[in-house]
């Protein structure tokens, strides 16, 4: 694992939003052996400024915590249409045991021009199939995957299959149809929940099985992938019946709809790209803007993700669609939260991220302008465990090349 | 079990004719009787009826017809006396595939097959074959007959539904007669399509691609009459069947204008086979002034019982099946000629029962009956044999219990003079309470009721459960349900007399005396119920969003606005903009109304602390196109027209308005070098696709390079297609122009002969292809080009240069900062994303920084959607300008309005906000830059699209009519019902090419 940096660090006069909702409007921030040490109000504190190495003068700025994003294929795949820089989704049905930490690519030309933009931390997803396989959350930084590690194999994810799915194309949408293999593909996932239970008494050694034991003690994170109401119904249910701990169901295109059992089963979502089209042509046009908002008046713990057509290249703008949920009614530091320590939350990775926090992880950035907005995100400076990293990236090689 | 009750009993071999051109094996048939039907009335055309007629037949003809007092039978006709019965002339059904074989498709291979693989002296195009006669491959198929018959009809146009130029019709009678007899016009009408159909071949595979080929074809065929050089089976088809009737058949109400168009260029008249969706788009459909041949299969109702499921179902859908069955009464009230056919339906018995449900949505019968029967024999010309009931026309009639279009049961199908029966009529009226009486039963007693013709048995002292009664003409059976009586008798006057066996096997005697008739035999007969007739409201378009009436241009002053006016005054704050009929009549800082309007009505909007700018321009999109945005087939396919196949029913429309964007350039796909021509629309959302196009903007085509239209994406077997690599896409062009300038100067040669010469000197072959590429060449057509990579834009620029022709727009261009001081020396603008790349190989030294760098130097540069989300919300693409390259924000708002107006050569009209400029405007909460701001209200030459607050109600509207209808359709009967269930419907993706068959 990448080492903290160990110098004392100073911040002052930028405005924090330190993640989990709170703001200082004039903050003073140090950081000590990689870790925020000093969280405060520059009115409210005296500093020995001699006892930091190096001194910040940040007025005016915005300080965030890393943002993290969830549900993401970066450093699995590189160029979309070249199948041969494509390592997200294995051949076969059931894939618990399939780890994609291990294809991570800390070099993808991809990963500099996303942190960019003030994401720090990705959980890095593969896809396709029933169950495609177990996620890692990475920081953007590292030489080597091990290097850049931040919680590895932290769940499984299973494509819950479709009950409806829809015909024709964006361009001309055709009629909504019933899924047959619907229940076929339940009993399928039935039987191996039931074969997994039974493993955990057998001496026999089966890589599939195996892997799937972490989940019926609560030390992987399922994670489902559903958007419909009655498919996440559905959902929970059946892992009720296999009493899984940890559920968060990914997608939740209907989340707010099913608002009383996610809150009475406590079942965090990560949403769809909120720059998405709404479900169908009679739903309200703003309906994908709207949804965090709704998530956040039932209390419902969710976050953001950017998932869908190139996602990973396209992640340099999961702040921006933050920045539509504000414009759709959601509390700008709520919008902060569902990008920041929800996130941590969701993933398992609070106690070290996700917010700023005495103790925590120094991985934060500081813009000139709001960072939610692509006319003011402007990010100066950022820093992962109090190690400064270098905001070049191939795209602005080129710029300078060319601009002359 | 579907189970047709037809008993066909042919009773004579009628042959009127004299002479006959088959042998006669034995004994010949010399009497050729007359048949009289009286005590009948006769409905003999959609105008005359005779209450109390005699119908007078001999062998196929009719001889005599009238009211009972001035027709003499005569003495040696059969006389037929049908008690009070109806009779009609049968129907005609002019889209059928009667009698032909099934066609079959060949098995898909996964080489793409460019050429034809049949040989001949045939069209190069396997959908163009004009030269199939219907004819000469019919058959007589009983089983099809059958249910023609059952449903009324003796006559039918027969065609192969197969391809494009589809061949000739036969009309052709339902007798059991030979084919000859039957065969009443080998060549009745040519019929076309849009649908390839079974062809193979990769051209065409859009809607776009079918007009196109279409035309091309007609233009050939002009020129091949004046040629002698060659001889081509499938053009000698088209100009021997040239005075043929002409059916066209559409897939859909948008299809109505497309052929239009087609008839106007090539003054042909056709006759329009519509989909029953008519009144959707009534007034482009009066327009057309065609006959139109209409289906009459209902949408059935959904089971709506479960909330979630129904939301998956479409509010069109569900106004769709409220309205479609007032779609022939729509038609009708509006004047326009139609016939109807049975084709398409699920279940051809809903045939007469949809009928009758058009009559009480408002169908008059009159009309109904003309669309089955003069207005079809009119169509093909047949009127002078067919469609009434009148003196030297063929016998083709049915004869019915009553009102065919209330509830009369057709017992018999006549044509060509011979009897089918449909359905047998029962004479004998069995009700009545009888008297029983056997060995074994001594003066039971035993009631029969019900219906008539299929009435039910009560007999108490049987000891079972229930006992059965069927009966036929004058024969009975009764039986009940566990074998101990089984009896047959038959009824003379007022007793039936028969044996039973019963369960031991013995045999009785019984007879069976009727004391009394029934009191009320009808008291069974069901209550008509009363349908509304109100047409319900048809809405532009008539789905979620859809306006219920246009909006209008409006007199309006904007007060105290942020105005981005991308003029020399730049973003000026506490401005007024003045709009009027359309356009903007002034700006300036505290204008008063009252001068500007002194004696109409005005509108005041209080724009303080709200950002008024001109509407967003997209340069490059894919909405609103139906049936394929790429003719992805030929390297070249110049000659297709994405404004032949605008959708202005697509809700992305709406959307892209609340997004705050008021116009587009809808562009062809990328799968081809030289690709199709464009459509410059505003979002007039509610108007016809016609009325959408900017009427005087310029001509554009698309191009592409790279990747796409060297298929490098597109799997391990497209590699057949020249060009596979960079260096053939470059000689693709050269040879293309090549060829337009030879083509151009052998027109200029032609033009330039004196009109002595012209007059000995055919012309040349006109070629839409060619002459595309030829407006380029003179300037009345402008290229966009998909583009990426440095060196594919640097050739394009060499070979535009070397043959004399400019690059107006490079599209997509991510790499248009490399060459951009080239693109500034050759007059090219760039229109790009923000910050798309990684998506292909060529897009590896895409830049965000791009649009900015290209401003930068000068050239004029867009940024466009290429997609349906992204189209609206490109305020937010183009304020990515600012972070990336710190475009100013004054010029990056250019990006989205003034300078894709200016590529578009539409700047004169659009993209600023200065006096005399359309009223494209939007109103924002925020600048328009931010991710913040939300669009407040959205103009379009001066008409309200779009307006925040009226959005909600609108949504509230929809969901009131959504309720509306389930309540309706939870009503519906449970046999008409239609459960969301899995079909083999095709799952369509995302992909460049589309087949647009269904």
């Amino acid at each position: 694992m990448q080492s903290y940096a160990q110098k004392p660090i100073l911040f002052i006069g930028a405005k924090a939003h330190l993640g989990n909702g709170k703001v200082i409007e004039n903050s003073v921030i140090s950081i000590q052996n990689g870790k925020f040490e000093i969280v405060a109000d520059a009115s409210m504190i005296r500093i020995d400024p001699n006892a930091f190495d190096t001194i910040y003068k940040v007025y005016n700025n915005h300080i965030y915590p890393a943002f993290i994003a969830p549900n993401t294929t970066i450093g699995l795949t590189e160029i979309d249409a070249v199948r041969a820089t494509h390592d997200y989704a294995e051949t076969g049905g059931i894939n618990p045991n399939i780890r994609s930490l291990i294809a991570y690519n800390t070099d993808s030309k991809i990963i500099n021009t996303i942190r960019t933009n003030g994401i720090l931390i990705a959980q890095v997803t593969p896809q396709g199939g029933l169950i495609s396989g177990q996620s890692s959350v990475v920081y953007l930084d590292g030489k080597n995957w091990q290097d850049a590690v931040l919680k590895a194999d932290d769940g499984i994810h299973i494509n819950w299959p479709n009950s409806y799915y829809k015909t024709g194309w964006w361009a001309e949408p055709g009629k909504t149809k019933k899924n047959k293999e619907y229940q076929n593909n339940i009993n399928e996932l039935s039987k191996l929940f039931l074969k997994a239970k039974a493993y955990s008494s057998s001496n026999i050694l089966d890589l599939r099985m195996e892997s799937m034991q972490g989940l019926f003690n609560g030390k992987k994170n399922l994670y489902v992938h559903a958007n419909s109401v009655s498919d996440i119904r559905d959902v929970i249910e059946f892992f009720d019946k296999f009493k899984i701990p940890n559920i968060t169901i990914v997608g939740g295109e209907d989340g707010d709809e099913v608002s009383t059992l996610l809150e009475a089963k406590n079942i965090s979502l990560i949403i769809n790209r909120v720059h998405r089209l709404p479900k169908s042509q009679d739903c309200r046009i703003d309906e994908p803007f709207t949804q965090a908002k709704k998530l956040s008046n039932n209390k419902i713990r969710f976050c953001l993700s950017y998932s869908g057509d190139m996602e990973a290249m396209g992640l340099r703008n999961l702040p921006f669609t933050a920045g539509t949920t504000v414009t759709y009614g959601q509390k700008y530091e709520d919008a902060i939260k569902s990008i920041t320590l929800d996130a941590a939350k969701i993933l398992g990775i609070d106690d070290k991220v996700g917010s700023i926090e005495k103790g925590k992880d120094a991985s934060f950035f500081i813009s000139t302008g709001d960072a939610l907005d692509m006319i003011s995100n402007d990010i100066k400076h950022a820093f992962i465990k109090g190690n400064q990293i270098d905001l070049n990236n191939h795209q602005k090689d080129l710029y300078n090349k060319y601009k002359k | 079990m579907r189970t047709l009750k037809i008993f066909l009993i042919l009773i004579f071999c009628n042959k009127l004719q004299a002479q006959e051109v088959f042998s006669i094996e034995g004994v010949k048939e010399n009497f050729i009787p007359i048949y009289a039907f009286t005590n009948t009335k006769i409905i003999a055309t959609p105008e005359i009826e005779y209450q109390n007629g005699v119908l007078i037949i001999q062998g196929k003809k009719i001889i005599s017809v009238g009211e009972a007092t001035d027709i003499k039978v005569p003495d040696e006709a059969v006389v037929f006396d049908l008690e009070g019965d109806y009779i009609y002339p049968s129907f005609i059904d002019l889209y059928s595939d009667y009698g032909l074989p099934k066609i079959k498709k060949d098995i898909y291979s996964y080489r793409p097959q460019y050429e034809r693989n049949t040989k001949g002296a045939f069209h190069w195009n396997q959908a163009i074959h004009p030269e199939i006669d219907a004819c000469d491959n019919y058959v007589n198929s009983e089983e099809n007959r059958k249910s023609y018959l059952y449903n009324g009809f003796g006559v039918v146009l027969t065609h192969q539904k197969d391809g494009i130029f589809r061949g000739t019709g036969a009309c052709v009678a339902l007798s059991q007669k030979s084919e000859s007899e039957n065969l009443l016009l080998p060549k009745a009408a040519s019929i076309f399509s849009f649908k390839k159909g079974v062809s193979q071949q990769k051209y065409p595979n859009s809607l776009m691609g079918s007009i196109a080929l279409i035309r091309q074809t007609f233009l050939n065929t002009e020129w091949y009459e004046e040629q002698k050089n060659q001889n081509n089976l499938s053009y000698n088809a088209i100009i021997e069947n040239k005075d043929l009737p002409n059916i066209f058949i559409l897939n859909d109400e948008l299809d109505y204008s497309r052929v239009q168009k087609i008839a106007d260029e090539f003054e042909i008249d056709f006759v329009l086979k519509g989909n029953g969706k008519e009144f959707l788009r009534i007034n482009e459909i009066i327009d057309t002034e065609s006959p139109i041949i209409l289906p009459i299969d209902f949408p059935k109702a959904y089971e709506v019982n479960n909330p979630e499921t129904t939301e998956w179902i479409t509010l069109s859908e569900l106004k769709l099946w409220e309205t479609a069955p007032y779609n022939p009464s729509i038609l009708s009230k509006n004047n326009i000629e139609f016939c109807i056919t049975s084709a398409s339906l699920e279940d051809s018995k809903d045939f007469l029962k949809n009928i009758r449900i058009a009559i009480k949505k408002g169908l008059n019968k009159s009309d109904a009956l003309a669309s089955l029967t003069t207005t079809p024999a009119k169509i093909i010309e047949i009127d002078h044999l067919c469609g009434t009931i009148e003196k030297d026309k063929h016998a083709n009639f049915i004869i019915c219990s009553n009102d065919i279009f209330e509830e009369g049961k057709i017992y018999e199908n006549w044509v060509l003079g011979e009897q089918n029966v449909v359905n047998k009529k029962q004479t004998n009226d069995f009700r009545g309470y009888y008297t029983f009486n056997s060995d074994e039963f001594n003066n039971a007693k035993i009631i029969i009721k019900g219906e008539k013709s299929k009435p039910l048995i009560i007999f108490k002292e049987l000891d079972t459960n229930k006992v059965n009664l069927s009966i036929s003409d004058n024969n009975i059976n009764i039986f009940d349900d566990n074998g101990s009586f089984r009896g047959i008798g038959k009824i003379y006057n007022n007793k039936i007399s028969g044996r039973y066996q019963n369960k031991s096997g013995a045999y009785y005697e019984f007879t069976m005396i009727r004391d009394s008739l029934l009191d009320d035999p009808e008291q069974n007969k069901i209550t008509k119920k009363h349908n509304s007739l109100a047409i319900p409201n048809i809405w532009l378009p008539n789905k979620a969003y859809g306006f219920e009436k246009l909006p209008i241009k409006e007199n309006i002053i904007f007060n105290n606005a942020t105005v981005w006016t991308n003029e020399e005054k730049g973003i000026v704050e506490n401005y007024d903009v003045v709009i009027s009929n359309g356009k903007i009549i002034a700006t300036g800082f505290s204008l008063e109304a009252e001068k500007f309007f002194p004696n109409t009505e005005y509108k005041t909007v209080d724009a303080t602390n709200l950002h008024l700018t001109s509407g967003i321009i997209d340069e490059h999109s894919h909405i609103a196109i139906s049936r394929g945005v790429n003719e992805g087939s030929h390297a070249v396919t110049s000659e297709v027209c994405i404004g032949d196949v605008i959708n202005p029913n697509d809700h992305n429309i709406y959307r892209q308005l609340a997004g705050g964007t008021t116009a587009a350039q809808l562009l062809h796909g990328s799968a081809n070098p030289i690709g199709g021509q464009s459509a410059i629309i505003k979002f007039r959302w509610g108007e016809s696709a016609e009325n959408m196009k900017i009427s005087d903007a310029p001509k554009f085509i698309k191009f592409a390079l790279g990747e796409n239209v060297k298929q490098s994406n597109w799997g391990d077997y497209e590699r057949i297609r020249f060009p596979q690599t960079r260096m053939g896409v470059e000689q693709i062009f050269y040879d293309a122009f090549y060829r337009a300038k030879e083509y151009k100067k052998t027109w200029e040669e032609y033009n330039d002969l004196s009109r002595k010469e012209k007059l000995n000197t055919p012309p040349p072959r006109e070629d839409l292809k060619l002459n595309a590429l030829v407006e380029i060449l003179t300037s009345e057509m402008f290229i966009t080009c998909h583009s990426y990579v440095q060196s594919e834009i640097n050739m394009l620029i060499h070979v535009a240069d070397s043959i004399g022709f400019n690059v107006n727009t490079f599209t997509h261009i991510l790499e248009g900062y490399k060459v951009a001081e080239k693109l500034q020396e050759h007059g090219a603008g760039g229109s790009t994303f923000s910050d798309w790349w990684a998506y292909k190989f060529e897009v590896n030294d895409a830049i965000p920084y791009n649009a900015a760098l290209l401003n930068d130097a000068g050239v004029i540069t867009a940024i466009n959607s290429d997609n349906a989300e992204m189209g609206r919300r490109l305020n937010q693409e183009a304020a990515k300008a600012v972070k990336y390259g710190n475009t100013s924000q004054e010029d990056a708002w250019k990006l989205i309005t003034l300078n894709p107006a200016k590529l578009l050569h539409l700047d004169h009209r659009m993209g600023s906000i200065k006096t005399g400029k359309d009223a494209d405007i939007v109103l924002w909460t925020a600048n328009p830059l931010s991710v913040y701001a939300k669009v407040v209200q959205t103009y379009v030459d001066g008409k309200l699209m779009f307006d925040i607050e009226k959005d909600k109600k609108i949504f509230k509207r929809d969901l009131k009519e959504k309720m509306r209808i389930i309540k309706l359709m939870s009503k519906e009967k449970k046999s008409k019902i239609k459960k969301l269930k899995p079909d083999k419907e095709k799952h369509y993706h995302c992909d460049t090419i589309y087949e647009h068959e269904d």
